[in-house]
């Protein structure tokens, strides 16, 4: 969660000498993230991430005590003063008020009723420290609300006193269906178990933690306001309000577990704001309703465990002194260290590796090593298939193949039968996980339609076959597609792949409109590629001749390749031209052992044609 | 006679050594050899004279004659090369077609190379999940945001009843357990994959790919993570660039980290580019205890570090590419392929 607070608010409770920019970078090495300084007239305004788990720092004091902590290490001075609080008010005289908790629902409810309420306008200053954070100024008794949640990091409510009916307030959860109309007029239908503020009548007039609601927030006929805080389950705090989608700044901090020790701050915090800017008196006690105040916590580990994870050893002293300035209590006896944990950090403080965390960032990771691992590697894995992979990219590119990477989720029309759906799809184009390649590819060549030269695409991806009861079979699957290409090129290319890599593999390509498509598991073609062969260099030069055979037509060429190459001392045959039916073959005669006369490649030669011609009615041309 | 004969070989030698061009060597051939050439007359008149005489000078013309023309040849080649129409450096070469590897392969084959010699194994998980392995075991709450149905993509499958529902792995940590499962410590192990998260705009695409590294042993520190975060950055980025460091918070490490990495375009000084001169990489953190637990590790034994990052973010701040919209990566547009 992202706030935005002024510089100057800071300054009131923060005494240093860090300059705002000196500031920010400080803080983010070791807290808080301040991710933009914006100067604003003379102040300047910060705007700070503050990560889920630190509600106790989305505030102007909670910014503070972290800059407490961190400053001093990076050579900057820090003090913090304290807020400025009003006196408890006294119990004689007090207005009435009733509080039906259930403390399972809420941890603390408080609350201070204030009559006379002079001045409705906020001062400046208040004002602008308001909109600095993003807020508007509506009247001087929400301003205070608002300004306390900020400054304290506890959100807050103004009730009017007089709309809460018997002046009772009924913790309880709310029915299916019940209706709330917001401060802001809108009305919400609750999804039920949601914590509300009822009267004993069971009329709704709060959605405590949240938002107020109509019926019972302060107006400009208001005479005495209840102000008021309560520690809502924080999980069903998020649970209403996402469901409602209200996301209030309140809800957004109460969701995160607001700590309820916090609440006396804030009434007496909002109290002394009430008395200096409203000129407002109070008239009534303090009530508060609080069953399980905070009772302490503490962590122990080991001196050798931080110094273990942080990889350097730290002083005794030095761990004592970081922990203290954050307000921990730290205790050690012998190497062991028992930690005391402050309420305000009782959330996210829970195991030894908390406490090496809060040690070595206000130490700094920068004053940390970097080091390498040393000790044993890892027992090497063979069978990865990432070498492969690699390979026949780099085949592929060379062969002049352009590699695309398409989306795994696609339209169910180009999934391919029996694949798996989303439950969750962002669209219809992407609702299914395919258990095919081709309708993405040959999608690809259309989408290129208008690309002027011939172009081959290809892609190495999953497609995910289901299973039952299982995780579908991710198979890991070549395919490619060749426009514009002539059937011999496109089959060449694949041809010069398959033999480059040394697979053993028959290459096949299917026509789909103007294109022609091809596809391998590529653990087929693994499993298929042979170790490289080592074949001794020819002492004797082949006898090499070419031979033109007229075809009737009907003979497929590979026959006649397969038979050309049947004698033994043919060492290769060729394709090498076609004109009209007539094929020009290139043959090598070779012998292994000497070079074959001319008689002989003749005697070769004749047996051979007498067998083309009596098998495939060829002619000699 | 013979002295002529002599006069004109001897000429003809000196002068054909400064013949430089094969118009030149012509023009010497016709000035000798040519209907009105120096030894063509001569050999005209050797039909005025006697027997003897012809004799004579018959076989001295005949030699002259032999070694004019055999200098010639020789002088052809050399002229020929002398005189080869000479190349025009400005002419643009004929370019033999070769494709193009993805930008994303190409990442992904860098950054397996640079793990891989630090000892790092490249490793293959599911990229369809069940919830456990990037949730439940990595110490996610079940009403994580993460885990609802606005940020991960759920497949539309039964059950399971150890591991939850199915889903598209949000990312790569998933592996973590996955490599805990497959083998004892120690690990040292990158997994670079696909992920899927249910966001679509100009700096998102539903699929993506991260890559994911973890090292468990005895006694992995937080001065182990960032040396090899450093190693990385300098092997991937540059040997001029710094990593830092900040604290973060993610469920399945403890302590977490944010990664900045100083921006290389004001040297680290601040420009509008990056924060303060750092450029912001990704999350990493010691792993949590729990999941070591999960992955059937003694916490107390062994530690680890993890880090997770994204290979789009990865190659776009170090190739400088700004490509205005991430979807243009996984779209077929060759004119955007054939770029790279």
């Amino acid at each position: 969660m992202n706030i935005q607070i002024l510089d100057s608010w800071l300054r009131t409770y923060l005494e240093t000498n860090a300059t705002p920019r000196e500031l920010a970078n400080t803080m983010s090495l070791s807290g808080p993230s301040f991710e933009r300084v914006d100067k604003m007239g003379n102040d300047s305004v910060y705007d700070i991430e503050v990560t889920t788990n630190r509600v106790d720092s989305m505030s102007v004091y909670g910014i503070a005590r972290e800059a407490l902590a961190i400053l001093p290490q990076y050579g900057f001075k820090a003090a913090i003063s304290p807020l400025k609080l009003a006196v408890e008010p006294s119990s004689k005289k007090s207005l009435p008020l009733t509080l039906k908790n259930d403390p399972k629902l809420c941890a603390r409810l408080m609350g201070v009723v204030v009559e006379n309420i002079k001045n409705w306008e906020s001062p400046s200053w208040l004002k602008k420290r308001l909109e600095a954070s993003g807020m508007r100024s509506l009247n001087s008794v929400v301003d205070i609300t608002n300004y306390v949640m900020l400054e304290v990091g506890h959100p807050s409510h103004a009730f009017d006193y007089d709309l809460i009916k018997d002046h009772t307030i009924q913790v309880r959860e709310s029915k299916k269906g019940e209706r709330i109309v917001s401060l802001e007029d809108i009305q919400y239908v609750l999804p039920g178990g949601d914590v509300v503020f009822s009267t004993a009548e069971g009329e709704i007039f709060d959605l405590p933690g949240i938002i107020g609601t109509k019926n019972s927030v302060v107006n400009k006929n208001t005479k005495r306001v209840l102000f008021f805080l309560d520690s809502v389950d924080p999980k069903k705090i998020r649970r209403s309000s996402m469901a409602l989608g209200i996301r209030t700044i309140a809800a957004t901090l109460n969701e995160k577990g607001v700590d309820p020790e916090l609440a006396k701050t804030a009434l007496l915090r909002g109290l002394y704001l009430f008395e200096e800017i409203c000129g407002a008196t109070p008239m009534s006690k303090i009530y508060d309703e609080y069953s399980d105040p905070y009772r302490g916590k503490s962590i122990s580990l080991e001196k050798e465990f931080v110094d273990k994870r942080l990889g350097i050893s730290i002083k005794k002293e030095t761990i004592t002194r970081l922990l203290s300035a954050l307000e921990f209590s730290p205790q050690w006896k012998g190497d062991s260290l028992s930690v005391g944990i402050p309420s305000f950090r009782s959330h996210d403080i829970d195991i030894p590796e908390d406490i090496v965390e809060e040690v070595a960032r206000i130490y700094g990771y920068q004053n940390l090593p970097n080091v390498l691992m040393e000790g044993a590697l890892p027992v090497p894995v063979f069978d990865t298939r990432f070498r492969f992979e690699s390979n026949l990219r780099s085949t592929l590119r060379a062969l002049g193949g352009t590699e695309i990477l398409t989306s795994s989720l696609v339209s169910k029309n180009m999934a391919g039968k029996g694949a798996l759906n989303l439950k969750n799809p962002l669209g219809a184009d992407t609702e299914y996980l395919r258990v095919e390649m081709e309708p993405s590819l040959v999608s690809a060549a259309t989408q290129n339609a208008s690309w002027d030269t011939p172009f081959h695409l290809f892609e190495i991806a999953n497609v995910y076959l289901p299973r039952k009861n299982a995780l579908p079979e991710e198979v890991l699957t070549l395919a490619g597609i060749f426009s514009g290409y002539e059937y011999r090129d496109a089959k060449g290319v694949l041809e010069e792949l398959i033999v480059n890599q040394r697979i053993n593999h028959p290459v096949k390509l299917t026509q789909v409109g103007e294109c022609f498509y091809y596809e391998y598991k590529i653990s087929t073609l693994e499993e298929n590629q042979k170790p490289p062969t080592y074949v001794p260099i020819p002492k004797y030069p082949p006898q090499v001749e070419d031979i033109t055979l007229i075809l009737n037509g009907k003979t497929a060429i590979g026959e006649i390749l397969t038979a050309l190459s049947t004698p033994k001392l043919v060492t290769m045959v060729s394709l090498l031209d076609i004109y009209e039916n007539a094929y020009t073959f290139r043959i090598h005669y070779q012998h292994p052992e000497k070079t074959l006369s001319d008689s002989e490649v003749k005697e070769i030669r004749e047996k051979l044609l007498a067998s083309l011609i009596k098998d495939f009615k060829i002619k000699v041309k | 006679m013979k002295d002529e004969i002599v006069n004109i070989r001897n000429e003809f030698i000196a002068q054909i050594v400064d013949v430089k061009t094969s118009a030149e060597l012509e023009e010497l051939r016709v000035a000798y050899l040519g209907r009105n050439g120096k030894l063509t007359n001569i050999i005209k008149q050797v039909k005025t004279l006697s027997d003897d005489e012809k004799k004579e000078f018959g076989r001295l013309i005949n030699e002259a004659k032999t070694t004019l023309v055999s200098r010639i040849e020789e002088e052809t080649q050399r002229v020929k090369q002398n005189t080869q129409e000479k190349v025009d450096p400005t002419i643009p070469g004929k370019r033999p077609l070769i494709g193009h590897t993805h930008l994303v392969s190409q990442a992904i084959a860098d950054i397996t190379e640079i793990f891989s010699k630090i000892g790092f194994i490249r490793m293959r998980y599911p990229e369809v999940e069940w919830d456990w392995f990037p949730f439940e075991a990595l110490n996610f709450a079940k009403d994580h945001p993460a885990r609802d149905e606005w940020e991960t993509f759920w497949v539309d499958t039964p059950v399971d009843k150890k591991y939850g529902p199915m889903l598209l792995t949000p990312h790569t940590s998933s592996g973590q357990i996955r490599e805990m499962q497959r083998t004892k410590p120690p690990i040292r192990m990158i997994n670079i994959a696909k992920c899927y998260r249910r966001q679509s705009d100009v700096s998102h695409t539903p699929m993506f790919h991260q890559f994911e590294g973890l090292v468990i042993d005895r006694g992995i520190s937080i001065a182990h993570l960032k040396g090899t975060l450093d190693y990385f950055a300098k092997s991937y980025f540059g040997p001029t660039r710094k990593t830092r460091l900040r604290p973060y918070n993610f469920v399945f490490t403890e302590p977490s980290f944010e990664v900045d990495i100083s921006c290389d375009i004001c040297d680290g000084k601040g420009c509008k580019l990056c924060k303060e001169g750092w450029l912001e990489i990704g999350g990493s953190g010691m792993v949590h205890p729990n999941v070591l637990k999960n992955g059937g590790l003694d916490s107390k034994v062994y530690s680890g570090f993890a880090f997770g990052w994204g290979v789009e973010r990865a190659l776009m701040m170090r190739s400088g590419l700004k490509i205005d919209d991430l979807r243009t990566l996984y779209s077929a547009d060759l004119r955007f392929l054939t770029q790279f």
